[in-house]
């Protein structure tokens, strides 16, 4: 099912949180929400959830106008960023949203169990849901809203409070976790990797304003302005400046009106198209490469024409 | 020593031989206290959550004023209740005073803020995303509130306690609008007052362990509820 914001304002002690004159979050993708501390990503994720209600426009899922939680209970899961379990055993937490949604009890039983599987918790399901650690916590969280198998999952974080080799762990884990339970995602991160490795679809948020939405691959090599292109990890130069004096930095072709010589040290696949890297004047450069890659040692012309 | 001694025997004795007039205490302090507790229940509990869950101006004015609510002395509400039901006060034509109601009414003000107190503390200790966890699960408002009133159980049982607690051991307040009138308002704690003043200390001490053991029997049963494994 598709997720539309047609309109939507939030406003929170009359200071607008989020402005969203149009977005569509494609049925069968996933869907990352990027964006700085206090984009207003939770809040969208939040506004589908209907756990807020917009001040003013509609959000939908599908053809069904979310007015509450209660009344999207039935299309929506939510993963929240921190773990928190009701007392009672990691079995009975993971059922209990199948319970509140009438879902029979055979089928309770078998969606927790392959949950649990998937995420590799089955030897937790007995222990007590209060005496997780951290990881343990995150994967119970997550494999709560993946049981649901709702037609629209929302993970708020779903990497937040891991150490780095649970973290790479999920990374790898999770792209064949929500293609079984959960084809429709929309993941909250403010880690540029993180979308990358887990999404199909980017939407770039600052401000509470939608600053790019679309393919990955395309939201990433054509940023829509310079503040996008900085959170995105480019190194834009100002206007006029023909000198290079950033220590270590990168730049979008397409915008810009320079042209460099740059050494080629090598080439790596990002999986959205080749980066290279190279020196000019002794300083390290990274680019985003449309076109065919050049070879490691190869002397290439870099043109970076300025927008607007 | 040998008085409490004296006392222990004589209270088994008095239960034992199920003395008619012991009974009648026992069972008006069990009737008066449990009315009281249960009312305050019924009102302090959801104000104590609406307490911790809102947020409104002047809310730290009546958490502060719940708390030395939590402090009052008995007597001193038995005072102020005394002057609400006696016949010059303005609901003197009602004719509660020096009658058990009257003894429900001025208990009840003294445990409410207690369960009120209790009941918000249990539940600003909840983690504060477990209503929208719940919300977004699938719980209506009605189940929300019962799986978060299970969560919250611990400090739910101990406002019922405190409360009880409270209002079984007061004297001054049921002496004050009760009357201590024999085989009418007449309570355990305000019968171990007469009995210590009439030198009866034997006596006094044997209502004293049986109202010691009434609280304790209450209290445990509490207790194991508190305690039960949840599944």
């Amino acid at each position: 099912m598709d997720v539309t914001f047609e309109s939507v304002q939030f406003a929170r002690d009359r200071w607008t949180v989020l402005d969203v004159p149009e977005l569509r979050l494609r049925a069968g993708r996933v869907t990352a929400l990027l964006g700085p501390n206090g984009a207003g990503k939770s809040t969208l994720l939040r506004l589908i959830a209907g756990l807020e209600a917009p001040t003013a426009g509609t959000v939908r899922i599908g053809e069904r106008t979310v007015t509450g939680a209660r009344q999207v209970r039935d299309l929506v899961a939510f993963s929240f960023q921190e773990p928190v379990f009701l007392t009672g055993s990691v079995r009975a937490n993971l059922t209990l949203g199948l319970e509140l949604r009438k879902v029979p009890r055979d089928a309770q039983a078998q969606r927790v169990g392959a949950a649990a599987t998937a995420l590799g918790i089955t030897g937790l399901l007995r222990r007590n849901a209060h005496r997780l650690s951290g990881g343990e916590g995150q994967r119970v969280n997550l494999a709560r809203a993946l049981a649901l198998r709702a037609p629209v999952t929302l993970l708020d974080e779903p990497l937040a409070g891991l150490d780095a080799p649970a973290q790479r762990q999920m990374l790898d884990d999770l792209p064949g976790l929500l293609a079984e339970f959960a084809p429709t995602t929309i993941l909250v991160t403010h880690v540029r990797e993180e979308a990358m490795r887990l999404a199909d679809d980017l939407v770039v948020l600052m401000d509470g304003r939608v600053r790019a939405a679309g393919e990955m691959a395309s939201v990433l090599r054509t940023p829509p302005d310079d503040e996008t292109a900085r959170f995105l990890g480019y190194t834009v130069l100002p206007a006029g400046n023909s000198t290079i004096a950033v220590p270590a930095w990168q730049l979008v072709p397409g915008v810009g009106t320079y042209t460099f010589q740059l050494a080629v040290r090598s080439v790596v696949d990002t999986g959205f198209g080749m980066e290279v890297a190279g020196t000019i004047a002794g300083e390290t450069v990274r680019v985003a490469w449309v076109g065919a890659a050049p070879s490691p040692g190869e002397a290439v012309t870099v043109s970076w024409t300025r927008r607007g | 020593m040998a008085e409490l001694w004296d006392g222990f025997q004589e209270a088994l004795r008095l239960i034992l031989r199920g003395d008619a007039n012991l009974r009648d205490i026992a069972l008006r302090t069990v009737l008066v206290s449990g009315s009281a507790t249960l009312l305050a229940m019924l009102v302090g509990v959801p104000v104590g959550y609406a307490l911790a869950r809102a947020r409104f101006r002047g809310r730290t004015l009546v958490l502060g004023l719940v708390n030395t609510g939590m402090g009052m002395p008995p007597v001193v509400i038995g005072l102020i209740v005394w002057l609400m039901l006696v016949r010059s006060g303005p609901f003197g034509d009602l004719e509660l005073i020096y009658t058990k109601r009257a003894m429900v009414t001025a208990q009840f003000i003294i445990a409410v803020p207690l369960v009120v107190g209790f009941t918000s503390a249990a539940v600003q200790s909840l983690p504060p995303q477990l209503p929208d966890l719940l919300a977004s699960l699938g719980a209506g408002r009605l189940r929300s509130l019962w799986l978060l009133g299970r969560e919250a159980r611990l400090g739910l049982l101990a406002a019922i306690m405190a409360g009880f607690g409270a209002v079984v051991s007061e004297v001054g307040a049921s002496m004050t609008v009760g009357g201590n009138l024999q085989g009418n308002t007449r309570v355990l704690t305000t019968a171990i007052v007469t009995e210590t003043s009439r030198g009866q200390n034997d006596r006094a001490i044997a209502l004293g362990i049986i109202l010691f053991l009434m609280a304790f029997a209450v209290n445990l049963v509490l207790t194991m509820v508190q305690h039960r494994r949840l599944r």
